[in-house]
């Protein structure tokens, strides 16, 4: 919360918190926010231009646009958040446990994870929801997959450092289980780190997942999506060609706003212990909160 | 994007967030501006259309190919702009009196465009090949050829196990193409990217999902109608760059959607509505819940406003319809018009009757993102269904709608068929592709029995074919929405293109 705090005395952070406050307040309650049905379909209006009952126009069935992208938002975030949530729990666990699980599990997560870094992401998530069919959850558990290498490497880079400190050295001798070394110790150290980290792949998340709405991979229709509304307006450029701005530009100020708090963070923190010298005089927590913070 | 993965870089992404919208921008207001002449080289005709899945006419799998083929291959008959089939390589044809024997008169001095010579033997070899090839997607086409004879260079006998008189319509598609059998002799194989036939052009370079590039073949029988020396072919342009690549000279001829034609319009474009065989389809599996109730099936077909569907997805270019043809084309049956009309009153009703009641759960299945199945779902909830939509790609569209027809209702779109009689076998026959429930009633059995076994040019195979719709039309549960004319925009450069119903085709084509 001090990093936040720190953040947050950047204006560029204040703005990106305003965008992502507005953002967050659309995911909730988008539909009830939303002027009009989003998916309410008007023959009689179709591709209209903006006017007092359509303020941003309508699209090729004659939906009211403003509605769905305020409607869009909810499965825009949970589809992100999906996918970064799979990304964190997966990279996490794997890259922590490739430091206490022997040789042979590190070597297998090593490779593993070289493996997933390999992968075209678009063909992969094809192929995933090929076998378990089409839909949100699928698309984002490979998405989410494919990330996971980012926190593997970052949680693991930073639990490196720490468990080589003599403190967490001290705490096995003194026969404290890795649970309560990794709660008391590890956690709190890492934190923030996985904070930025999480921040930054949301933000490439949120483009992502965005590109396969606009391939038709993940949301179904009618359910709104940016990308979905994106992929839809290109059809009509000829009589709309300021349409895709408008979904376009939600999607570029959203992770706009994203990377500024993660730069904001991590421009106010220290992160990433990695100096792993011998303890100075005093507390285990004394030497922690002395360490360097490198990015 | 693994780079990304690995290395994430928030600037970067700010800039392409910037980049994203200033190219949408520049995208949007570039959309003004006159057609020229599409700076096109003057003896070279560029199409956007679609590029083969093989330029061997027997291992092509879509029908869509046949109009890239069609450039490179001649059939002994051909297609005339209503569809009927005229003399192409064979200059006559005569049926024995049962019809179980066709003799075709091929012209003299036939060759391919690798300048051998293309006799009956050719011909013969061709045939056989189509029926008997272990990798054959034609060979159900020529099911019914018994044997084949060349007794002299011109003349190719055709022996048939039964009666039947769509031999000269078959031949003047992709089943009938003739292939030189020095290359499917040699190298069968090769046939795939290298086309080895005696049609208006040749090929000389093609780059696979690129582009073909070909010249005019001076062996092509009527090598005098063939106007311009060089064509490309590309695949089908983006609604969204169409236009765009009009203007700028990549193409000159190019097929657009129906939201393009103002634009194109306002751009200067010729723009030509040419009537064709395509249909947008509704396929219906009777053996899958809730259409396995006839009553559900029949309020589909009442539940669909076809006129409010061509008014938004072709903005009104095309025909409401309620059969497999097009007005003008021999086996439309006018009495049809109207059958199923838009009554939600009578859908609901039906649906109500059903086993499965108003809120019966349907799954709209579709290879493609768009509007068509989102208003469907609209219409289909309006009467009391529960209806859903699953978009499956479309590399699993051929293996899920017409090898498993493993989907109750799916968006389909027919491309229409050489022979009358094969269109009826596509989507209705017990084995057709467009039949998931496998089934066909007795009587439309006979009545396309009866038009393979009817002459061509009897007098009563209007009659006879039309018969046979009304009987499709009332007993099997496609639900037909309306007819997808091709939509041609081409540059002031490129004359009018000859309307086509079946295949296009460029003879007489000029460029200035």
């Amino acid at each position: 919360m001090r990093t936040l705090r720190r953040a947050l005395r950047l204006p560029s952070a204040r703005l990106s918190a305003v965008v992502l406050v507005v953002v967050a307040v659309a995911a909730v309650f988008g539909h009830w926010l939303a002027p009009l049905d989003p998916l309410a379909q008007d023959s009689a209006h179709v591709l209209s231009g903006p006017s007092a009952g359509h303020l941003l126009g309508t699209d090729g069935l004659g939906r009211d646009v403003l509605s769905r992208l305020v409607a869009g938002t909810s499965s825009s975030i949970v589809a992100t958040l999906e996918a970064v949530g799979t990304a964190l729990l997966v990279g996490i666990v794997l890259g922590i446990g490739s430091l206490w699980l022997g040789r042979g599990y590190e070597w297998a997560s090593l490779r593993f994870v070289d493996s997933l870094q390999t992968l075209p992401y678009v063909v992969f998530v094809v192929a995933v929801v090929g076998v378990l069919g089409n839909g949100l959850t699928q698309a984002m558990l490979a998405i989410g997959l494919l990330y996971s290498p980012i926190f593997f490497r970052v949680s693991r880079a930073a639990s490196l450092a720490l468990l080589r400190a003599q403190y967490v050295e001290a705490a096995e001798l003194f026969g404290a289980t890795r649970l309560w070394i990794l709660r008391t110790h590890l956690w709190s150290k890492i934190l923030p780190t996985i904070a930025v980290t999480a921040a930054q792949a949301s933000a490439e998340c949120l483009l992502a997942v965005q590109s396969l709405s606009f391939l038709g991979i993940g949301v179904q229709p009618p359910a709104p999506t940016w990308g979905g509304m994106l992929a839809d307006d290109l059809g009509f450029l000829a009589q709309q060609p300021w349409a895709p701005l408008i979904p376009a530009i939600t999607i570029m100020i959203t992770v706009g706003a994203l990377n500024a708090i993660a730069d904001a963070i991590s421009d106010s923190a220290d992160l990433l212990v990695v100096d792993a010298s011998p303890p100075q005089p005093g507390s285990a927590q004394e030497v922690s909160d002395a360490a360097v913070a490198v990015r | 994007m693994n780079t990304a993965l690995s290395e994430p870089s928030r600037r970067s992404f700010l800039g392409l967030g910037l980049a994203t919208g200033s190219s949408l921008l520049l995208a949007a207001c570039g959309a003004g501006g006159a057609a020229g002449s599409g700076g096109a080289s003057a003896d070279t005709l560029k199409w956007g259309w679609a590029l083969p899945t093989s330029w061997d006419p027997v291992t092509s799998s879509a029908g869509w190919d046949v109009h890239a083929l069609s450039l490179v291959y001649a059939g002994l008959t051909k297609h005339d702009s209503q569809g009927t089939a005229v003399p192409a390589l064979a200059e006559s044809w005569a049926y024995s009196e049962k019809g179980s024997r066709v003799t075709f008169k091929l012209r003299s001095g036939l060759k391919f465009s690798d300048g051998t010579t293309l006799d009956a033997t050719a011909v013969k070899k061709s045939i056989e090949r189509g029926r008997d090839a272990p990798k054959s997607l034609i060979a159900a086409q020529l099911a019914d050829v018994k044997t084949v004879s060349a007794p002299d260079p011109t003349t190719v006998v055709i022996d048939l196990r039964s009666p039947n008189y769509q031999i000269p319509s078959l031949f003047a598609g992709k089943t009938g193409m003739v292939v030189n059998p020095a290359a499917f002799e040699s190298n069968a194989a090769g046939l795939a990217t290298k086309p080895a036939g005696a049609g208006p052009y040749t090929l000389t370079s093609y780059v696979e999902n690129s582009q073909a590039t070909l010249k005019r073949n001076p062996n092509y029988w009527d090598a005098a109608s063939i106007k311009v020396a060089n064509f490309q072919l590309f695949p089908l342009p983006d609604a969204a760059t169409v236009i765009a690549g009009l203007q700028s000279g990549r193409y000159n001829v190019a097929q657009i959607p129906g939201s393009q034609v103002a634009a194109a319009k306002a751009a200067g474009l010729e723009v030509q509505v040419i009537p064709s065989l395509v249909v947008a389809v509704l396929d219906v599996n009777i053996t899958k819940p809730p259409f396995d109730d006839p009553n559900a099936a029949l309020a589909l077909k009442f539940a669909v406003d076809r006129a409010a569907l061509l008014k938004t997805q072709q903005f009104g270019i095309g025909e409401v319809s309620y059969q497999p043809f097009p007005k003008g084309y021999v086996g439309y049956d006018p009495a049809l018009e109207g059958i199923y009309a838009y009554d939600p009153a009578k859908a609901r009703q039906l649906l109500a009757k059903s086993k499965y009641g108003i809120g019966a759960p349907v799954t709209i299945t579709a290879s493609a993102t768009g509007n068509l199945p989102q208003q469907l779902q609209a219409q289909l909830q309006a009467v009391g269904f529960k209806p859903t939509i699953e978009t499956i790609p479309q590399a699993e569209a051929t293996q899920t709608f017409y090898i498993q027809h493993s989907k109750a209702l799916a968006v389909d779109g027919f491309a229409g068929r050489d022979s009358t009689a094969q269109t009826f076998q596509v989507l209705f026959g017990a084995e057709g592709l467009m039949n998931p429930g496998r089934t066909t009633p007795p009587e439309l059995n006979a009545a396309v029995q009866k038009i393979v076994q009817t002459p061509l040019d009897d007098p009563k195979y209007p009659q006879v074919v039309q018969a046979a719709t009304a009987a499709a039309v009332r007993t099997m549960p496609n639900v037909f929405l309306f007819t997808t004319p091709r939509i041609l925009a081409h540059t002031t450069s490129v004359s009018p293109l000859p309307k086509d119903t079946v295949v296009q085709r460029f003879e007489g084509v000029t460029l200035t």
